[in-house]
């Protein structure tokens, strides 16, 4: 998944310690074996290669996970869209203006994910034309930590802390100090200082950004695609979502980043324990936008906005 | 920060005084210090150009873009195919004279330097009777076919005091300024071997119509396949990164030991399309290297390994042996250790070294936009009105066609080829 994955054990055996990192270990890379499109045997690499041009058959996880994707896909009106990435290599290769391009235009009528179509009935996928693929980079991690999720519960690990490159953490149990692990979200105007807090028992932050932090500076990562333009987004904003589903906050950390305020009040309406912080660092200061403030009420999770 | 022009005067005045600096890359102080000049015609610099091919087109269009900042002129051009003769023209838009003979362009025109980027075995004597005709010369790498000539056009230089540099474009690249700072201070401990590769997967046919290879044509154009013009990869790509090792560890090495073969595009070249070497250097320090036209899948790549990182100058970065975890984690861990629970900044954009630009590792040098072969050429007409350039410019370009030359006999003999003492400076 291209970073470095972190797993904290607090206050356990350390023979315990290890057993349960090496069954977390197992399925982070059984899920990147399966979902990587970089892994020519990966699952989802065989089948952009197969449903391009016939009816491809896929096992029931990964027919779950592309459902989950057109949901997400539904939800958010086509903002979570894991087809666009030939939009998006197409304008790293290709230097100049869009606006005017046909051949630019005429690969964005090619994609979108309602042209991949799921039979549930046979668990048949097919694509409606040959430029379609599927890129679960919105989805993997926040997928891989819904696995490392049932390793601990299974395993009855009490309290834990998981990181995909900090922009996918899982926050399992309480903090071994007591309370709900407090989640600050990196001013990277000020870094080391948090520009917005989550409290997460047993539930994920994700982040999605147009830049990565290298020392004390930011640099441009644009690599988010607006489905409205089909261009490449490059403004300096982060939007973090806190979920008890570390993969709904993966999809709509992504979805977020290209949707209006009031559009994503709507998304957020919909579920009961969700919350999200957009910041926009295009003024030379970080400026939030919080939305919904829900308390989990559940007996694993807890979800306080300040 | 992105390395601008401007941030990169910044960065060469505050490493002026540095070791660095002075024993790497003395000639990094000109940008700071240029050679004064007006705008009119007497202060102009008068430039020709012998050899309009792909790379000479290439220099046409770089010193066009210092036309008007260095007040110079590329007066004349020349090239002896005609195809390119007219291209020369061309993009010069006729304000150069063109010739189709090197020596009618010296005779006939007042010029004060030439930059020659005509085939490696007409380097020599272009660039040794330009010297002795009072021209100072920037020539493209490498410097001549045989180790005779190299130490010919070398000594030329010294007997007529003219400039002669050699377009190993790296020795102005601000990256390595800055690597060699990393290594000079320590970042990557001793450094204890060098690896380096040139892959591409390229039949490396510049000219399709020439009638096939062993035409007179063929010869001509495709010059880069016959041992009698060229030492094909080895001059042609090698011969950079062998520069750049010799710069990075300060020295020439002790032998170099190789082996080559035609084993994919047998076509009737001459030139190997694939080879191995190792060079071995002072206190035990090993350069392996190997270069293949048939497979692309490692690309281009010099590395220098030391006991606490490793640099990868091609690509800019550096990776730490055993990387600091991120500040957040570390803050956790020290929490949980403290039974405490306070916030900490674990969320958020992704920290540099688990980037998926490219994991575990570090940039070297900030983005930069500098050309380098224009910082070169910029350099090269400011020691032009200086009337000198730092004699180990000239230095690196000698050593490095040396045993270049060197390599390509151990690779064609299968013995540990040392240097001849009557090439070692």
């Amino acid at each position: 998944m291209g970073t470095r994955f972190h797993l904290m054990l607090p206050g356990i055996d350390e023979d315990f310690g290890q057993i349960i990192f090496q069954k977390v270990k197992n399925e982070v890379n059984r899920v990147e074996k399966k979902l990587s499109r970089f892994l020519p045997e990966s699952d989802i690499h065989r089948l952009n290669e197969a449903a391009k041009h016939y009816t491809a058959q896929v096992d029931d996880e990964l027919f779950d996970i592309l459902k989950a994707c057109k949901l997400c896909y539904e939800v958010t009106c086509g903002a979570f869209d894991p087809t666009l990435r030939p939009l998006y290599e197409y304008q790293h290769k290709m230097v100049g203006a869009f606006v005017a391009d046909p051949v630019f235009f005429d690969l964005k009528r090619r994609l979108g994910f309602e042209k991949v179509r799921l039979n549930e009935e046979k668990q048949y996928v097919s694509f409606e034309n040959s430029s379609l693929e599927i890129d679960l980079g919105g989805f993997g991690k926040g997928y891989a930590l819904e696995k490392v999720k049932e390793v601990l519960l299974k395993n009855r690990v009490k309290s834990a802390f998981v990181s995909f490159g900090e922009s996918s953490v899982y926050a399992h149990g309480d903090h071994p100090a007591g309370g709900a692990w407090k989640i600050g979200i990196n001013n990277y105007l000020q870094p080391g200082e948090s520009a917005h807090q989550f409290s997460v028992s047993g539930g994920s932050v994700s982040t999605s950004s147009n830049f990565y932090l290298d020392g004390d500076i930011l640099r441009n990562h644009s690599h988010i695609i607006s489905p409205k333009s089909g261009e490449i987004d490059s403004r300096p904003i982060a939007v973090s979502v806190a979920a008890e589903s570390p993969v709904l906050a993966e999809m709509l950390s992504t979805a977020f980043m290209s949707m209006d305020d009031d559009d994503i009040f709507d998304v957020i309406s919909q579920y009961e324990s969700l919350s999200a912080v957009k910041i926009d660092y295009s003024t030379g200061k970080a400026n939030n936008t919080h939305f919904n403030i829900t308390l989990l009420n559940t007996e694993h999770s807890e979800l306080v906005e300040s | 920060m992105f390395l601008n022009r401007k941030k990169f005067l910044e960065m060469t005045a505050a490493m002026a005084g540095s070791t660095v600096m002075a024993s790497a890359m003395p000639w990094f102080s000109v940008f700071n210090n240029p050679a004064p000049f007006g705008s009119g015609a007497s202060d102009r610099v008068r430039v020709g150009v012998i050899g309009v091919g792909s790379r000479g087109t290439a220099l046409v269009y770089n010193l066009q873009e210092l036309k008007n900042s260095m007040n110079l002129e590329i007066a004349a051009v020349c090239d002896n195919y005609e195809p390119h003769y007219e291209r020369a023209i061309e993009i010069t838009n006729g304000e150069a004279e063109a010739f189709l003979d090197f020596r009618e362009m010296i005779e006939n025109v007042e010029l004060d330097a030439v930059v020659i980027a005509t085939p490696l075995h007409e380097h020599a004597h272009q660039a040794i009777e330009c010297m002795n005709a009072g021209l100072h010369v920037f020539c493209e790498k490498a410097m001549a076919r045989t180790m005779d000539d190299v130490k010919a056009m070398y000594d030329t230089h010294i007997e007529t005091g003219k400039i002669m540099l050699i377009g190993h474009q790296r020795l102005f690249n601000p990256v390595y300024l800055q690597a060699m700072e990393k290594i000079e201070r320590g970042d990557i401990g001793p450094i204890t071997m060098l690896r380096g590769w040139w892959h591409r997967n390229t039949p490396w046919v510049f000219y399709d119509d020439t009638g096939g290879r062993g035409t007179a044509l063929d010869r001509q154009r495709n010059w880069r396949f016959y041992d009698e013009y060229s030492a094909g990869m080895l001059t042609e790509l090698g011969s950079h990164h062998f520069q750049v090792a010799n710069w990075v560890l300060g020295g020439i090495p002790d032998s170099v030991m190789g082996a080559g073969s035609i084993n994919h595009f047998d076509d009737g070249r001459e030139v190997y399309d694939n080879f191995g070497l190792i060079f071995k250097y002072p206190n035990d320090i090993h350069f392996t290297y190997d270069c293949i036209t048939s497979n692309k899948h490692n690309g281009m790549q010099v590395q220098v390994l030391g006991n606490d990182g490793t640099i990868e100058l091609e690509s800019n970065m550096w990776f730490e042996e055993f990387p600091v975890e991120p500040p957040a984690v570390q803050q956790l861990i020290d929490n949980i250790s403290d039974d405490e629970n306070a916030t900490i900044p674990i969320g958020g954009a992704t920290w540099i070294p688990n980037a998926p630009i490219r994991l575990g590792g570090r940039y070297i040098s900030p983005d930069y936009e500098l050309n380098d072969t224009l910082l070169y050429l910029e350099g090269f007409i400011n020691f032009v009105r200086k009337g000198n350039a730092p004699e180990k410019l000239t230095i690196e370009g000698y050593n490095a066609s040396i045993w270049t030359l060197l390599a390509e006999e151990a690779a064609k003999t299968g013995k540990e080829v040392r240097c001849p003492e009557k090439y070692i400076l």
